[in-house]
Protein backbone atom coordinates (compact mmCIF):
# COMPACT_ATOMS: atom_id res chain seq x y z
CA UNK A 1 0.00 0.00 0.00
CA UNK A 2 2.84 2.55 1.03
CA UNK A 3 4.54 1.76 -2.27
CA UNK A 4 1.77 2.66 -4.56
CA UNK A 5 1.15 5.84 -2.28
CA UNK A 6 4.75 6.60 -3.27
CA UNK A 7 4.19 5.52 -7.15
CA UNK A 8 0.94 8.01 -7.07
CA UNK A 9 2.95 11.35 -5.12
CA UNK A 10 4.53 12.54 -8.05
CA UNK A 11 1.40 12.78 -10.25
CA UNK A 12 -0.11 14.37 -7.54
CA UNK A 13 2.37 16.98 -6.91
CA UNK A 14 1.78 18.03 -10.78
CA UNK A 15 -1.59 17.61 -11.09
CA UNK A 16 -2.84 21.25 -9.79
CA UNK A 17 -0.25 22.53 -12.76
CA UNK A 18 -1.33 20.01 -15.38
CA UNK A 19 -4.82 20.53 -15.40
CA UNK A 20 -4.86 23.88 -15.28
CA UNK A 21 -2.98 23.86 -18.15
CA UNK A 22 -4.92 21.56 -19.98
CA UNK A 23 -8.37 23.19 -19.26
CA UNK A 24 -6.96 26.43 -20.03
CA UNK A 25 -4.66 26.00 -22.86
CA UNK A 26 -4.15 22.32 -24.32
CA UNK A 27 -8.33 22.38 -24.54
CA UNK A 28 -8.89 26.17 -25.89
CA UNK A 29 -6.36 25.27 -28.35
CA UNK A 30 -7.66 22.64 -30.19
CA UNK A 31 -10.66 23.90 -29.75
CA UNK A 32 -10.23 26.97 -31.32
CA UNK A 33 -8.99 24.65 -33.84
CA UNK A 34 -11.88 23.24 -34.51
CA UNK A 35 -14.13 26.20 -34.52
CA UNK A 36 -11.80 27.55 -37.19
CA UNK A 37 -13.60 25.46 -39.35
CA UNK A 38 -17.06 26.42 -37.75
CA UNK A 39 -19.27 29.28 -38.11
CA UNK A 40 -20.11 29.39 -34.48
CA UNK A 41 -21.53 32.34 -32.79
CA UNK A 42 -22.26 32.43 -29.13
CA UNK A 43 -25.49 32.35 -29.88
CA UNK A 44 -25.47 29.96 -32.18
CA UNK A 45 -23.98 25.96 -31.99
CA UNK A 46 -22.95 26.61 -35.51
CA UNK A 47 -22.16 24.10 -38.25
CA UNK A 48 -19.14 22.80 -39.89
CA UNK A 49 -18.01 25.28 -43.04
CA UNK A 50 -14.62 23.71 -44.04
CA UNK A 51 -12.53 26.04 -44.95
CA UNK A 52 -14.42 28.80 -45.49
CA UNK A 53 -13.92 31.03 -42.93
CA UNK A 54 -10.15 30.91 -44.32
CA UNK A 55 -11.33 31.58 -48.16
CA UNK A 56 -13.00 34.40 -46.13
CA UNK A 57 -9.88 35.62 -44.72
CA UNK A 58 -8.37 35.38 -47.86
CA UNK A 59 -10.91 38.31 -49.01
CA UNK A 60 -11.25 40.41 -46.27
CA UNK A 61 -10.04 43.61 -46.90
CA UNK A 62 -9.65 44.65 -43.32
CA UNK A 63 -7.93 41.42 -41.90
CA UNK A 64 -5.38 42.18 -44.76
CA UNK A 65 -4.85 45.50 -43.32
CA UNK A 66 -4.87 44.35 -40.00
CA UNK A 67 -2.29 41.72 -40.84
CA UNK A 68 0.38 44.11 -42.53
CA UNK A 69 -0.48 46.63 -40.00
CA UNK A 70 0.99 43.99 -37.50
CA UNK A 71 3.50 43.22 -39.43
CA UNK A 72 4.84 46.77 -40.08
CA UNK A 73 4.63 47.58 -36.62
CA UNK A 74 7.20 44.70 -36.27
CA UNK A 75 9.31 45.97 -38.18
CA UNK A 76 9.82 48.96 -37.53
CA UNK A 77 9.68 48.59 -33.81
CA UNK A 78 12.07 45.38 -33.09
CA UNK A 79 14.89 46.50 -34.45
CA UNK A 80 15.13 50.27 -32.99
CA UNK A 81 14.09 48.50 -29.49
CA UNK A 82 17.23 46.40 -30.09
CA UNK A 83 19.68 48.94 -31.16
CA UNK A 84 18.39 51.76 -28.27
CA UNK A 85 18.87 49.19 -25.79
CA UNK A 86 22.47 48.15 -26.80
CA UNK A 87 23.94 51.71 -27.33
CA UNK A 88 22.17 52.30 -23.71
CA UNK A 89 23.56 49.03 -22.36
CA UNK A 90 27.31 49.56 -23.65
CA UNK A 91 27.46 53.01 -22.11
CA UNK A 92 25.67 51.53 -18.51
CA UNK A 93 28.58 48.88 -18.76
CA UNK A 94 31.22 51.31 -18.38
CA UNK A 95 32.72 52.04 -15.13
CA UNK A 96 30.46 55.00 -14.09
CA UNK A 97 28.97 56.25 -11.17
CA UNK A 98 24.97 56.39 -10.36
CA UNK A 99 25.07 53.07 -12.87
CA UNK A 100 21.62 51.63 -10.89
CA UNK A 101 20.48 55.24 -10.66
CA UNK A 102 20.47 55.33 -14.93
CA UNK A 103 19.23 51.96 -15.19
CA UNK A 104 16.05 52.37 -13.12
CA UNK A 105 15.11 55.59 -14.67
CA UNK A 106 16.03 53.89 -18.29
CA UNK A 107 13.63 50.93 -17.03
CA UNK A 108 10.90 52.47 -15.59
CA UNK A 109 8.64 52.74 -18.33
CA UNK A 110 8.93 49.24 -18.12
CA UNK A 111 6.83 48.96 -14.88
CA UNK A 112 3.85 50.48 -15.96
CA UNK A 113 0.98 48.80 -17.33
CA UNK A 114 0.36 49.20 -21.10
CA UNK A 115 -2.95 51.18 -19.99
CA UNK A 116 -1.21 53.39 -17.25
CA UNK A 117 1.67 54.13 -20.87
CA UNK A 118 -1.37 55.00 -22.79
CA UNK A 119 -3.00 57.00 -21.02
CA UNK A 120 0.04 59.42 -20.57
CA UNK A 121 0.81 59.42 -24.22
CA UNK A 122 -2.62 60.21 -25.03
CA UNK A 123 -2.38 63.22 -23.32
CA UNK A 124 1.32 64.16 -24.66
CA UNK A 125 -0.21 63.90 -27.54
CA UNK A 126 -3.51 66.00 -27.09
CA UNK A 127 -3.84 67.67 -30.51
CA UNK A 128 -5.04 70.67 -27.92
CA UNK A 129 -3.35 71.34 -25.23
CA UNK A 130 -1.40 68.14 -25.54
CA UNK A 131 2.87 68.62 -24.50
CA UNK A 132 3.99 67.27 -27.96
CA UNK A 133 1.82 70.17 -30.23
CA UNK A 134 3.56 72.88 -27.97
CA UNK A 135 6.74 71.18 -28.50
CA UNK A 136 6.60 71.00 -31.77
CA UNK A 137 4.95 74.66 -32.56
CA UNK A 138 8.44 75.66 -30.79
CA UNK A 139 9.83 74.41 -34.14
CA UNK A 140 7.74 76.18 -36.08
CA UNK A 141 5.50 72.91 -37.14
CA UNK A 142 1.71 73.26 -37.11
CA UNK A 143 0.00 70.91 -34.30
CA UNK A 144 -1.14 67.66 -35.46
CA UNK A 145 -3.71 65.26 -34.67
CA UNK A 146 -1.18 62.86 -33.84
CA UNK A 147 -3.07 60.09 -33.11
CA UNK A 148 -6.27 60.57 -35.58
CA UNK A 149 -4.15 61.32 -38.61
CA UNK A 150 -3.70 58.42 -41.88
CA UNK A 151 0.03 59.21 -41.80
CA UNK A 152 0.87 59.79 -38.12
CA UNK A 153 -1.16 57.38 -36.14
CA UNK A 154 0.90 54.13 -37.19
CA UNK A 155 4.51 55.71 -36.40
CA UNK A 156 3.11 57.44 -33.08
CA UNK A 157 1.60 53.98 -31.94
CA UNK A 158 5.00 52.33 -32.41
CA UNK A 159 7.42 55.17 -30.81
CA UNK A 160 5.40 54.82 -27.67
CA UNK A 161 6.01 50.71 -28.24
CA UNK A 162 9.63 51.17 -28.83
CA UNK A 163 9.66 53.55 -25.41
CA UNK A 164 8.00 51.36 -23.27
CA UNK A 165 10.19 48.37 -24.81
CA UNK A 166 13.72 49.74 -24.51
CA UNK A 167 14.05 49.47 -20.98
CA UNK A 168 13.80 45.73 -21.63
CA UNK A 169 16.23 45.33 -24.19
CA UNK A 170 18.99 47.38 -21.98
CA UNK A 171 18.70 45.07 -19.26
CA UNK A 172 18.82 41.73 -20.94
CA UNK A 173 21.80 43.24 -22.99
CA UNK A 174 23.54 44.46 -20.12
CA UNK A 175 23.73 40.63 -18.30
CA UNK A 176 24.70 40.22 -21.46
CA UNK A 177 27.55 41.86 -21.73
CA UNK A 178 28.79 41.17 -18.16
CA UNK A 179 29.02 37.86 -18.93
CA UNK A 180 31.44 38.48 -21.95
CA UNK A 181 34.86 37.66 -19.89
CA UNK A 182 37.63 40.53 -19.70
CA UNK A 183 39.97 38.78 -20.89
CA UNK A 184 38.80 39.13 -24.49
CA UNK A 185 39.29 42.66 -24.26
CA UNK A 186 42.52 42.89 -22.60
CA UNK A 187 44.05 40.09 -24.92
CA UNK A 188 42.89 42.96 -27.72
CA UNK A 189 43.93 45.64 -26.48
CA UNK A 190 47.14 44.13 -26.39
CA UNK A 191 46.65 43.83 -29.88
CA UNK A 192 46.11 47.48 -30.23
CA UNK A 193 42.28 47.26 -30.80
CA UNK A 194 40.63 50.52 -30.56
CA UNK A 195 37.22 50.69 -28.76
CA UNK A 196 34.78 50.85 -31.74
CA UNK A 197 36.99 47.19 -33.25
CA UNK A 198 36.73 45.96 -29.76
CA UNK A 199 32.82 46.50 -29.90
CA UNK A 200 32.33 44.97 -33.30
CA UNK A 201 34.70 42.33 -32.93
CA UNK A 202 34.24 41.22 -29.90
CA UNK A 203 31.05 42.71 -28.33
CA UNK A 204 28.69 41.79 -31.54
CA UNK A 205 29.65 38.49 -31.17
CA UNK A 206 29.65 37.16 -28.31
CA UNK A 207 26.32 39.17 -27.65
CA UNK A 208 24.57 37.03 -30.33
CA UNK A 209 22.66 34.95 -28.82
CA UNK A 210 21.04 37.32 -26.82
CA UNK A 211 19.99 39.41 -29.79
CA UNK A 212 18.82 36.44 -31.42
CA UNK A 213 16.51 35.73 -27.83
CA UNK A 214 15.67 39.64 -27.61
CA UNK A 215 14.56 39.35 -31.52
CA UNK A 216 12.24 36.84 -31.13
CA UNK A 217 10.65 37.97 -27.49
CA UNK A 218 10.37 40.72 -29.21
CA UNK A 219 9.02 39.67 -32.34
CA UNK A 220 6.15 37.50 -30.85
CA UNK A 221 5.44 40.68 -28.67
CA UNK A 222 4.56 42.36 -31.38
CA UNK A 223 2.50 40.03 -33.22
CA UNK A 224 0.64 40.15 -30.12
CA UNK A 225 0.07 43.64 -29.76
CA UNK A 226 -3.35 44.67 -28.60
CA UNK A 227 -3.48 47.08 -25.61
CA UNK A 228 -1.55 50.25 -26.54
CA UNK A 229 -3.81 49.95 -29.91
CA UNK A 230 -7.07 49.54 -28.56
CA UNK A 231 -6.81 52.29 -26.00
CA UNK A 232 -4.34 54.94 -28.24
CA UNK A 233 -6.82 55.02 -31.72
CA UNK A 234 -9.22 52.00 -31.38
CA UNK A 235 -7.71 50.28 -34.75
CA UNK A 236 -8.15 53.98 -36.55
CA UNK A 237 -8.32 55.72 -38.05
CA UNK A 238 -9.65 54.29 -41.26
CA UNK A 239 -8.07 50.53 -39.82
CA UNK A 240 -4.64 52.46 -40.46
CA UNK A 241 -3.81 51.15 -37.01
CA UNK A 242 -6.06 47.77 -36.52
CA UNK A 243 -3.63 44.61 -36.02
CA UNK A 244 -4.17 41.19 -36.17
CA UNK A 245 -5.64 40.63 -32.37
CA UNK A 246 -7.82 43.98 -32.36
CA UNK A 247 -9.62 41.89 -35.56
CA UNK A 248 -9.82 39.03 -33.32
CA UNK A 249 -10.72 40.55 -30.11
CA UNK A 250 -13.36 42.81 -32.41
CA UNK A 251 -14.44 39.85 -34.44
CA UNK A 252 -15.06 37.32 -31.23
CA UNK A 253 -16.49 39.61 -28.92
CA UNK A 254 -18.74 42.29 -30.64
CA UNK A 255 -19.90 40.61 -33.82
CA UNK A 256 -19.98 36.93 -31.76
CA UNK A 257 -18.42 35.45 -34.99
CA UNK A 258 -16.84 32.81 -32.86
CA UNK A 259 -15.77 30.78 -36.16
CA UNK A 260 -14.33 33.02 -37.84
CA UNK A 261 -12.63 35.03 -34.80
CA UNK A 262 -11.05 31.47 -34.05
CA UNK A 263 -9.62 31.69 -37.90
CA UNK A 264 -8.10 34.73 -37.20
CA UNK A 265 -6.65 33.26 -33.99
CA UNK A 266 -5.24 30.32 -35.75
CA UNK A 267 -3.19 32.53 -38.10
CA UNK A 268 -1.72 34.62 -34.86
CA UNK A 269 -0.43 30.89 -33.54
CA UNK A 270 0.95 30.02 -37.18
CA UNK A 271 3.23 33.25 -37.05
CA UNK A 272 3.97 32.65 -33.64
CA UNK A 273 4.66 28.65 -34.47
CA UNK A 274 6.69 29.16 -37.37
CA UNK A 275 9.01 32.09 -35.37
CA UNK A 276 9.38 29.04 -32.74
CA UNK A 277 10.46 26.59 -34.93
CA UNK A 278 13.11 29.14 -36.63
CA UNK A 279 14.59 30.05 -32.94
CA UNK A 280 14.82 26.13 -32.10
CA UNK A 281 16.28 25.58 -35.57
CA UNK A 282 19.11 28.36 -35.18
CA UNK A 283 19.41 27.48 -31.26
CA UNK A 284 20.36 23.66 -31.59
CA UNK A 285 22.93 24.48 -35.08
CA UNK A 286 24.28 27.05 -32.42
CA UNK A 287 24.97 24.32 -29.90
CA UNK A 288 26.68 22.21 -32.46
CA UNK A 289 28.74 24.58 -33.73
CA UNK B 1 44.33 60.33 -17.47
CA UNK B 2 42.80 63.49 -18.43
CA UNK B 3 41.41 61.72 -21.18
CA UNK B 4 39.51 58.88 -19.41
CA UNK B 5 37.57 61.28 -17.23
CA UNK B 6 36.28 63.50 -19.95
CA UNK B 7 34.93 59.52 -22.00
CA UNK B 8 32.99 59.07 -18.55
CA UNK B 9 31.56 62.54 -17.75
CA UNK B 10 30.67 61.85 -21.87
CA UNK B 11 29.14 58.63 -21.19
CA UNK B 12 27.18 60.23 -18.06
CA UNK B 13 25.73 62.76 -20.45
CA UNK B 14 24.46 60.41 -22.92
CA UNK B 15 22.61 58.13 -20.26
CA UNK B 16 21.51 61.42 -18.49
CA UNK B 17 19.83 62.19 -22.05
CA UNK B 18 18.30 58.86 -22.58
CA UNK B 19 17.19 58.99 -18.91
CA UNK B 20 15.56 62.52 -19.55
CA UNK B 21 13.53 60.75 -22.56
CA UNK B 22 12.12 58.00 -20.45
CA UNK B 23 11.55 59.70 -17.76
CA UNK B 24 10.08 63.14 -18.81
CA UNK B 25 6.79 61.83 -20.55
CA UNK B 26 6.20 59.98 -16.50
CA UNK B 27 7.29 63.29 -14.89
CA UNK B 28 4.53 65.16 -17.34
CA UNK B 29 2.38 62.75 -16.27
CA UNK B 30 2.47 63.95 -12.57
CA UNK B 31 2.48 67.34 -12.44
CA UNK B 32 -0.51 67.65 -15.24
CA UNK B 33 -2.18 65.64 -12.66
CA UNK B 34 -1.67 68.48 -10.30
CA UNK B 35 -2.70 71.20 -12.54
CA UNK B 36 -6.32 73.01 -12.58
CA UNK B 37 -8.84 72.60 -15.11
CA UNK B 38 -8.35 75.93 -16.54
CA UNK B 39 -4.18 75.72 -16.47
CA UNK B 40 -4.66 72.73 -18.40
CA UNK B 41 -6.67 73.78 -21.51
CA UNK B 42 -3.56 76.59 -22.14
CA UNK B 43 -1.65 74.49 -23.85
CA UNK B 44 1.36 77.18 -24.28
CA UNK B 45 1.25 76.54 -19.77
CA UNK B 46 4.06 75.76 -17.80
CA UNK B 47 5.90 72.48 -16.91
CA UNK B 48 5.00 73.04 -13.57
CA UNK B 49 1.54 73.63 -12.04
CA UNK B 50 1.06 77.13 -10.78
CA UNK B 51 -1.74 76.05 -8.07
CA UNK B 52 -0.59 72.56 -6.84
CA UNK B 53 -4.17 71.07 -6.90
CA UNK B 54 -3.70 67.87 -4.64
CA UNK B 55 -7.13 67.62 -4.32
CA UNK B 56 -7.51 66.46 -7.74
CA UNK B 57 -6.24 63.19 -6.40
CA UNK B 58 -9.50 62.91 -4.37
CA UNK B 59 -11.66 64.22 -7.26
CA UNK B 60 -10.19 61.36 -9.56
CA UNK B 61 -10.69 58.82 -6.66
CA UNK B 62 -14.36 59.69 -6.55
CA UNK B 63 -15.06 59.65 -9.88
CA UNK B 64 -16.00 55.68 -10.26
CA UNK B 65 -16.01 53.10 -7.86
CA UNK B 66 -12.01 53.27 -7.19
CA UNK B 67 -12.14 51.26 -3.94
CA UNK B 68 -13.90 48.13 -5.90
CA UNK B 69 -11.31 48.88 -8.32
CA UNK B 70 -8.16 48.46 -6.13
CA UNK B 71 -10.01 45.78 -3.94
CA UNK B 72 -10.60 43.22 -7.36
CA UNK B 73 -7.07 44.11 -7.99
CA UNK B 74 -5.67 42.97 -4.64
CA UNK B 75 -7.31 39.91 -4.30
CA UNK B 76 -7.05 38.84 -7.69
CA UNK B 77 -2.82 39.43 -8.02
CA UNK B 78 -2.74 38.01 -3.89
CA UNK B 79 -4.81 34.76 -5.10
CA UNK B 80 -3.10 34.36 -8.69
CA UNK B 81 0.34 35.18 -7.34
CA UNK B 82 0.27 32.78 -4.34
CA UNK B 83 -1.69 30.09 -5.97
CA UNK B 84 0.76 30.01 -9.31
CA UNK B 85 4.07 30.12 -6.79
CA UNK B 86 2.35 26.95 -4.97
CA UNK B 87 1.91 25.15 -7.95
CA UNK B 88 4.96 25.73 -9.86
CA UNK B 89 7.25 25.14 -7.64
CA UNK B 90 5.39 21.98 -6.42
CA UNK B 91 5.42 20.90 -9.41
CA UNK B 92 8.65 22.07 -10.94
CA UNK B 93 10.95 20.31 -7.80
CA UNK B 94 9.04 17.47 -9.18
CA UNK B 95 9.73 17.33 -12.80
CA UNK B 96 13.62 18.17 -11.52
CA UNK B 97 13.91 15.67 -8.75
CA UNK B 98 11.24 12.72 -8.66
CA UNK B 99 11.62 10.40 -11.54
CA UNK B 100 8.40 9.03 -12.41
CA UNK B 101 6.61 7.47 -15.74
CA UNK B 102 5.90 9.80 -18.12
CA UNK B 103 7.78 12.20 -16.31
CA UNK B 104 9.75 13.94 -19.63
CA UNK B 105 6.31 13.88 -22.52
CA UNK B 106 4.11 15.59 -19.63
CA UNK B 107 7.34 18.10 -18.98
CA UNK B 108 7.53 18.76 -23.09
CA UNK B 109 3.65 18.89 -23.41
CA UNK B 110 3.96 21.65 -20.65
CA UNK B 111 6.27 23.83 -22.55
CA UNK B 112 4.42 23.68 -26.01
CA UNK B 113 2.47 25.97 -23.92
CA UNK B 114 5.10 28.87 -24.15
CA UNK B 115 4.21 28.69 -28.26
CA UNK B 116 0.28 29.70 -27.62
CA UNK B 117 -0.57 33.40 -27.71
CA UNK B 118 -2.69 33.97 -24.76
CA UNK B 119 -5.18 35.84 -27.40
CA UNK B 120 -5.69 32.64 -29.47
CA UNK B 121 -6.87 30.45 -25.94
CA UNK B 122 -9.25 33.78 -24.85
CA UNK B 123 -11.70 32.68 -27.75
CA UNK B 124 -12.33 29.06 -25.87
CA UNK B 125 -11.69 30.07 -22.60
CA UNK B 126 -14.18 32.83 -22.82
CA UNK B 127 -16.91 30.19 -23.83
CA UNK B 128 -15.52 27.84 -20.93
CA UNK B 129 -15.80 29.83 -18.37
CA UNK B 130 -19.62 31.21 -19.48
CA UNK B 131 -20.30 27.16 -19.35
CA UNK B 132 -19.33 26.33 -15.93
CA UNK B 133 -22.38 24.73 -14.84
CA UNK B 134 -24.62 26.31 -11.67
CA UNK B 135 -21.89 29.28 -11.50
CA UNK B 136 -23.58 32.24 -12.56
CA UNK B 137 -27.03 31.04 -13.12
CA UNK B 138 -26.30 28.26 -15.34
CA UNK B 139 -28.19 25.08 -15.23
CA UNK B 140 -26.47 21.84 -14.66
CA UNK B 141 -25.88 21.98 -18.22
CA UNK B 142 -23.66 25.29 -18.63
CA UNK B 143 -26.64 26.79 -20.10
CA UNK B 144 -28.75 30.21 -19.41
CA UNK B 145 -26.42 32.40 -17.68
CA UNK B 146 -22.95 33.79 -17.26
CA UNK B 147 -21.04 30.83 -15.29
CA UNK B 148 -17.63 31.95 -14.38
CA UNK B 149 -17.55 35.31 -16.61
CA UNK B 150 -17.98 38.22 -14.77
CA UNK B 151 -16.11 36.63 -11.45
CA UNK B 152 -12.92 36.17 -9.42
CA UNK B 153 -12.75 32.92 -11.08
CA UNK B 154 -12.13 33.87 -14.51
CA UNK B 155 -9.64 36.28 -13.41
CA UNK B 156 -7.43 34.25 -11.31
CA UNK B 157 -8.01 30.36 -11.86
CA UNK B 158 -6.74 30.33 -15.14
CA UNK B 159 -3.32 32.18 -14.55
CA UNK B 160 -2.43 29.36 -11.66
CA UNK B 161 -0.40 27.60 -14.39
CA UNK B 162 2.07 29.01 -17.16
CA UNK B 163 4.42 27.06 -18.75
CA UNK B 164 6.81 29.75 -18.12
CA UNK B 165 6.56 29.53 -14.36
CA UNK B 166 7.24 25.68 -14.57
CA UNK B 167 10.10 26.05 -16.75
CA UNK B 168 12.09 28.23 -14.66
CA UNK B 169 11.59 26.51 -11.68
CA UNK B 170 12.19 23.20 -12.46
CA UNK B 171 15.55 24.71 -13.85
CA UNK B 172 16.03 26.00 -10.64
CA UNK B 173 15.83 22.79 -8.98
CA UNK B 174 18.00 21.25 -11.04
CA UNK B 175 20.45 23.31 -9.85
CA UNK B 176 20.89 21.56 -6.58
CA UNK B 177 23.33 18.64 -5.97
CA UNK B 178 22.31 15.33 -6.53
CA UNK B 179 23.42 14.06 -2.96
CA UNK B 180 20.56 16.05 -1.57
CA UNK B 181 17.68 14.03 -2.06
CA UNK B 182 20.05 11.03 -0.85
CA UNK B 183 20.66 12.27 2.41
CA UNK B 184 16.73 13.23 2.73
CA UNK B 185 15.92 9.70 1.07
CA UNK B 186 18.14 7.85 3.96
CA UNK B 187 16.77 10.46 6.56
CA UNK B 188 13.35 8.76 5.68
CA UNK B 189 11.65 11.92 3.97
CA UNK B 190 9.23 11.61 1.72
CA UNK B 191 9.44 13.47 -1.71
CA UNK B 192 6.57 15.96 -0.19
CA UNK B 193 8.55 15.96 2.86
CA UNK B 194 12.07 16.92 1.63
CA UNK B 195 9.87 19.48 -0.82
CA UNK B 196 8.37 20.94 1.91
CA UNK B 197 11.59 20.93 4.63
CA UNK B 198 14.74 21.11 2.71
CA UNK B 199 14.31 22.54 -0.69
CA UNK B 200 10.99 25.11 -0.26
CA UNK B 201 13.33 27.12 2.28
CA UNK B 202 16.02 27.61 -0.10
CA UNK B 203 13.40 28.58 -2.64
CA UNK B 204 14.05 32.09 -2.10
CA UNK B 205 15.65 33.44 -5.05
CA UNK B 206 13.10 31.24 -7.44
CA UNK B 207 9.59 32.56 -5.17
CA UNK B 208 11.29 36.60 -5.71
CA UNK B 209 11.37 35.66 -9.48
CA UNK B 210 8.46 34.00 -10.13
CA UNK B 211 6.47 36.04 -7.56
CA UNK B 212 7.55 39.43 -9.40
CA UNK B 213 6.77 38.60 -12.97
CA UNK B 214 3.34 37.53 -12.00
CA UNK B 215 2.38 39.79 -9.85
CA UNK B 216 3.79 42.15 -13.05
CA UNK B 217 1.56 40.33 -14.86
CA UNK B 218 -1.63 39.91 -13.51
CA UNK B 219 -1.62 43.91 -11.59
CA UNK B 220 -0.83 44.94 -15.20
CA UNK B 221 -3.24 43.39 -17.29
CA UNK B 222 -5.46 45.08 -19.22
CA UNK B 223 -6.57 42.25 -22.14
CA UNK B 224 -8.39 39.67 -19.65
CA UNK B 225 -10.44 41.54 -17.27
CA UNK B 226 -12.00 43.87 -20.60
CA UNK B 227 -12.85 40.35 -22.07
CA UNK B 228 -13.89 38.39 -19.01
CA UNK B 229 -16.18 41.27 -17.18
CA UNK B 230 -18.51 43.83 -17.74
CA UNK B 231 -19.97 44.58 -14.31
CA UNK B 232 -19.00 47.68 -12.57
CA UNK B 233 -18.27 45.40 -9.25
CA UNK B 234 -15.44 43.45 -10.98
CA UNK B 235 -13.40 45.78 -12.87
CA UNK B 236 -10.03 45.69 -12.13
CA UNK B 237 -7.61 48.80 -11.85
CA UNK B 238 -6.38 49.01 -15.34
CA UNK B 239 -10.30 48.51 -16.27
CA UNK B 240 -11.04 51.37 -14.19
CA UNK B 241 -8.44 54.06 -16.14
CA UNK B 242 -11.11 53.70 -18.61
CA UNK B 243 -13.71 55.60 -16.99
CA UNK B 244 -12.00 58.55 -17.56
CA UNK B 245 -11.34 57.92 -21.25
CA UNK B 246 -14.90 56.83 -21.69
CA UNK B 247 -16.38 60.16 -21.11
CA UNK B 248 -16.90 62.66 -23.79
CA UNK B 249 -14.43 65.19 -22.70
CA UNK B 250 -11.22 63.83 -21.05
CA UNK B 251 -10.32 65.52 -17.76
CA UNK B 252 -6.57 64.42 -18.20
CA UNK B 253 -5.51 66.21 -15.13
CA UNK B 254 -7.82 63.64 -13.33
CA UNK B 255 -6.88 60.40 -15.52
CA UNK B 256 -2.78 61.47 -15.11
CA UNK B 257 -3.93 61.50 -11.15
CA UNK B 258 -5.52 57.74 -11.52
CA UNK B 259 -2.89 56.80 -13.66
CA UNK B 260 -0.27 57.53 -10.99
CA UNK B 261 -2.13 55.98 -8.21
CA UNK B 262 -2.40 52.91 -10.29
CA UNK B 263 1.00 53.16 -11.24
CA UNK B 264 2.92 53.88 -7.78
CA UNK B 265 2.51 50.47 -6.35
CA UNK B 266 4.62 48.71 -8.58
CA UNK B 267 7.02 51.57 -8.73
CA UNK B 268 7.73 51.64 -5.77
CA UNK B 269 8.48 47.85 -5.16
CA UNK B 270 10.65 48.57 -8.24
CA UNK B 271 12.10 51.69 -6.51
CA UNK B 272 12.94 49.13 -3.52
CA UNK B 273 13.39 45.85 -5.51
CA UNK B 274 15.38 47.11 -8.82
CA UNK B 275 17.60 43.93 -8.17
CA UNK B 276 15.53 41.25 -8.00
CA UNK B 277 12.85 42.85 -10.77
CA UNK B 278 16.59 43.08 -13.26
CA UNK B 279 17.18 39.30 -11.92
CA UNK B 280 13.85 37.77 -12.96
CA UNK B 281 13.78 39.66 -16.50
CA UNK B 282 16.94 38.04 -17.05
CA UNK B 283 16.28 35.00 -15.92
CA UNK B 284 13.28 34.65 -18.39
CA UNK B 285 16.58 34.99 -21.41
CA UNK B 286 18.15 31.89 -19.91
CA UNK B 287 15.60 29.60 -21.71
CA UNK B 288 16.85 30.49 -25.21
Amino acid sequence: MAIRWNRLLPYLMIFPNVAIYFVFIFIPVLWAIYLSFTNYTILSPGQWVGLANFESLLKDGIFHKAFWNTMIFWVLKVMPTMMIGLIVATLLNAKIRGVAWFRGAIYLPGVLSSVAVSMAWLWLLDPRSGPVNAIVKLLGIPPQNWLQDLALAMPAVIVISIWTNIGFAMIIYLAGLQGIPSHLYEAASIDGATGLKKFIYITVPMLKPITFFLFITLTIRSFQVFDIVYILTGGGPLNSTTTIVNQIVKTAFEEYKMGYASAQAIVLLLLTIIVTIVNYRVGSKRTMD
Amino acid sequence: MKLRISANSLISAGLAIVSIFMVAPLLIMIFTSLKGDTELANAAGSLLPKNWKFENYILAMQTGQWGTYFKNSIIVTVFAVGGSLIFNSLSGYTFARVSFKFRNIIFVALLLGLMVPPQVTILTQFIMLKSVPLFGGNDIFGHGGQGWLDSYYALIIPELSGSLGIFLARQYYLGFPKDMDEAASIDGSGIFRSFWKIYLPLSGPLLATLGILKTVHVWNDFFHPLVYTNSEAMRTIQLGLQVFHGQYEIKFNLLMAASVVVSLPLCIAFFFFQRHFVQSLISTSVKG
